[in-house]
């Protein structure tokens, strides 16, 4: 799933500050399950800058909705007339949410109320960790299924680094360090052979480093 | 001038802990305002009706739950307490202050600790003066 | 240009000869003379000169320019380079350049991570990681080619170094990578400073068993400790840093106004040590801020006068 936290109420306050009627937008997928995005959220938000602008004598209008996907367009449709009594959108989706909105509604306003962070999972109740970059080329069947390009923080194919201790990276001491993980499940599976090969230098070009990527599928083309 | 205007109140509470807070013995019942609202757990509790309350003029949202251990499904007074946490934090980053908010336990039918806590608030509310986003 | 001769550390360590190394850290501005004072400090007592390459992710004098100053000293310097603030057509590139300058060796390094540095707001790149930076090096060395398989007219034949750290976790698994190390390309190893004898001996035993110390030059490092402050700070600050408490007790157990000269006698203690031990091939001293005491400790080590390169 996409990972995202909410900004901050002053940052909000702020970028919304030229609309005098906003839609807050929710999005019931990814950013519902992480707490950021869904109806829950939306109503708090709503509720907590209607409060703040009363209390500084503000005249906002706030709307509020949420709609099952914004990455899909069958789901953004459900929002466009609420979008059409309202002067801007803030969207409590991911970026991917908040540009599609964007694209669809060309005169409105799209506004992002969420930071987008990673692709992550849910490790445990109100804990999400950071799993994968999308780098397009995955290569977790040489690493026990654990990934040096996203755990960790030097993206080393070769690691783990001289700072790895007493299983924790060097570069923060709340996080594990991945090819100390790596070592200990490939000595699980019983493939500790696959670090003594030598990983070539990654090919990036699957990666966003190639720019902006595409999947395109024919076959569901209409 | 300005009429002053009566403190409001709003209980949200779970029936385990009291059954009905409008009929709860407190002096000079007619100087301020006391909504309540019934849950059947106290983790029905949500954030944004916390807010709505004080949209709605509360000058203080009270949420009674059981003592903790006690909570008839388990963690639901838990829950409840986190997220009050969570929006007194709120509160006070939007400047309502989230000293406005509070949760107490509450045992099945003390009367006595309600009445004392919800005057003790009125004392509070006497000190903080009104909702700021009461108008 | 005479850079097809051999780097002098490399003729020193084929020969058999025990070499020293130290470092030099470049400053915080753009003055040569700083790093030129620091090189005549360590000149005539060691065979050649680590120039760190922004060490601790802090922005300083390139590591290629500082180097550069030390070769028109007449000075070898051994080139740092990590790859985290260089993408690989950076790091060839500044490679070539570099061995157009005159030096002959390089230690290739990951890097500190940017979030320890002055600028933890900055973007990092890790396009590669240190062993395929040592895999690199020998590639333009050996096959004359770049990354991308072309031709280099004249190819840089640097001397490859590379990094260990003997003391890191998990611990049976820092030989297969030095191992690694190795095959990709390294010529020598330079180690995380040597404090605690017993668990190098114990890697060093591990590499030798693997016939590591056939394959490569190990030369292990020290630092001398400069109070006892330094030596708990190195213990609990320092990532990948293995103290005994024994020697931060012998360092509070001197006077304050005594500390450094113990410091500088546990050194000596432990560079004669490492000399003990059969397949590390020399000593590479990092005496942080402190390079007036290099010569000292290289007199003091009986490893004066330095042989002459051939
Ligand atoms: S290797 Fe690439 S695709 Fe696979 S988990 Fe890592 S970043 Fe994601
Ligand atoms: S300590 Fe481990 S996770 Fe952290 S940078 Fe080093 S190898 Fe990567």
């Amino acid at each position: 799933m996409i990972v995202g936290k909410q900004k901050p109420i002053a940052e909000i306050k702020e970028i919304i500050s030229p609309y005098k009627k906003v839609l807050v937008l929710g999005c019931g997928t990814c950013v519902k399950t992480c707490f950021a995005g869904g109806e829950d959220e939306v109503a708090t938000l709503s509720s907590a800058l209607r409060l703040s602008c009363k209390k500084e004598g503000k005249d906002i209008y706030i709307e509020e909705l949420t709609v099952e996907r914004q990455c899909e367009d069958e789901f953004i449709r459900e929002a466009a007339i609420a979008i059409s009594k309202n002067s801007a959108v803030l969207s409590l989706a991911c970026g991917a949410g908040v540009q599609a909105i964007a694209r669809r509604f060309g005169d409105v306003p799209v506004l992002p109320g969420v930071n987008t962070t990673f692709i992550g999972v849910l490790e445990k109740q109100g804990l999400f960790t950071e799993e994968c970059l999308g780098c397009g080329d995955c290569k977790l069947a040489a690493f026990g299924g654990i990934c040096p390009v996203t755990r960790c923080a030097k993206k080393l194919q070769n690691g783990p680094c001289g700072g790895s201790q007493n299983g924790i990276c060097e570069v923060n001491p709340d996080t594990e360090c991945a090819w100390q993980q790596i070592i200990t499940r490939l000595g699980n599976l019983g493939q500790l052979d696959n670090l003594k090969k030598y990983n070539p230098p990654k090919d990036w070009r699957p990666s966003h480093a190639g720019g902006p990527r595409k999947l395109v599928r024919e076959d569901h083309f209409i | 001038m300005k009429k002053k205007l009566k403190p409001k109140i709003t209980v949200f509470h779970c029936i385990n802990a009291i059954n009905n807070c409008e009929s709860l013995p407190i002096p000079y019942k007619d100087t301020f305002k006391l909504k309540s609202v019934k849950m059947a757990c106290s983790s029905m509790v949500k954030d944004a009706f916390l807010l709505r309350a004080f949209e709605a003029g509360s000058d203080a949202v009270i949420v009674f739950v059981c003592p903790e251990g006690q909570c008839r499904y388990v963690e639901g007074n838990i829950r409840a307490k986190n997220r009050v946490n969570w929006v007194k934090n709120l509160l006070d980053e939007i400047e309502i202050g989230g000293r406005r908010l509070s949760i107490h336990n509450i045992a099945n039918g003390d009367t006595e600790a309600a009445v004392r806590i919800i005057r003790q608030v009125l004392a509070d509310i006497n000190e903080l003066g009104p909702n700021p986003a009461r108008h | 240009m005479k850079s097809e001769s051999l780097s002098n550390l490399q003729s020193i360590l084929d020969k058999g000869d025990f070499a020293v190394t130290s470092e030099c850290g470049p400053p915080r501005g753009a003055d040569p003379e700083i790093i030129r004072k620091k090189g005549e400090l360590l000149k005539g007592y060691v065979d050649a000169v680590n120039v760190t390459d922004n060490q601790t992710a802090i922005v300083r004098m390139s590591s290629i320019a500082a180097c550069a100053h030390l070769v028109q000293l007449g000075l070898e310097p051994v080139m740092q380079m990590v790859t985290r603030d260089r993408n690989r057509i950076a790091l060839q590139s500044d490679i070539l350049g570099a061995y157009s300058l005159g030096i002959k060796n390089i230690l290739c390094l990951s890097g500190d991570h940017q979030t320890f540095g002055s600028q933890p707001d900055a973007m990092n790149v890790f396009d590669i990681d240190s062993m395929n930076l040592v895999n690199m090096v020998k590639n333009m060395k050996t096959e004359g080619k770049d990354m991308s398989g072309f031709d280099l007219k004249s190819p840089p034949k640097m001397f490859i170094g590379a990094a260990a750290n003997p003391f890191a976790d998990p611990f049976e698994y820092r030989i297969i990578r030095l191992a690694k190390k190795i095959d990709a390309g390294a010529d020598f190893i330079q180690t995380q400073c040597v404090y605690n004898m017993d668990r190098f001996k114990e890697w060093m035993r591990l590499a030798r068993e693997e016939g590591l110390t056939e394959k490569t030059h190990i030369l292990a490092g020290v630092t001398p400790l400069k109070s006892e402050r330094m030596a708990k700070y190195m213990a609990s600050k320092v990532a990948g840093m293995d103290v005994p408490e024994s020697l931060i007790k012998r360092m509070g157990d001197v006077p304050k106004e005594k500390a450094a000269e113990e410091g500088i006698r546990i050194c000596v203690e432990t560079i004669a040590g490492l000399r003990e031990i059969k397949g590390v091939h020399g000593i590479h001293i990092m005496a942080i801020e402190w390079e007036e005491k290099v010569g000292p400790i290289v007199e003091a080590a009986g490893l004066s006068p330095r042989p002459q390169a051939a």
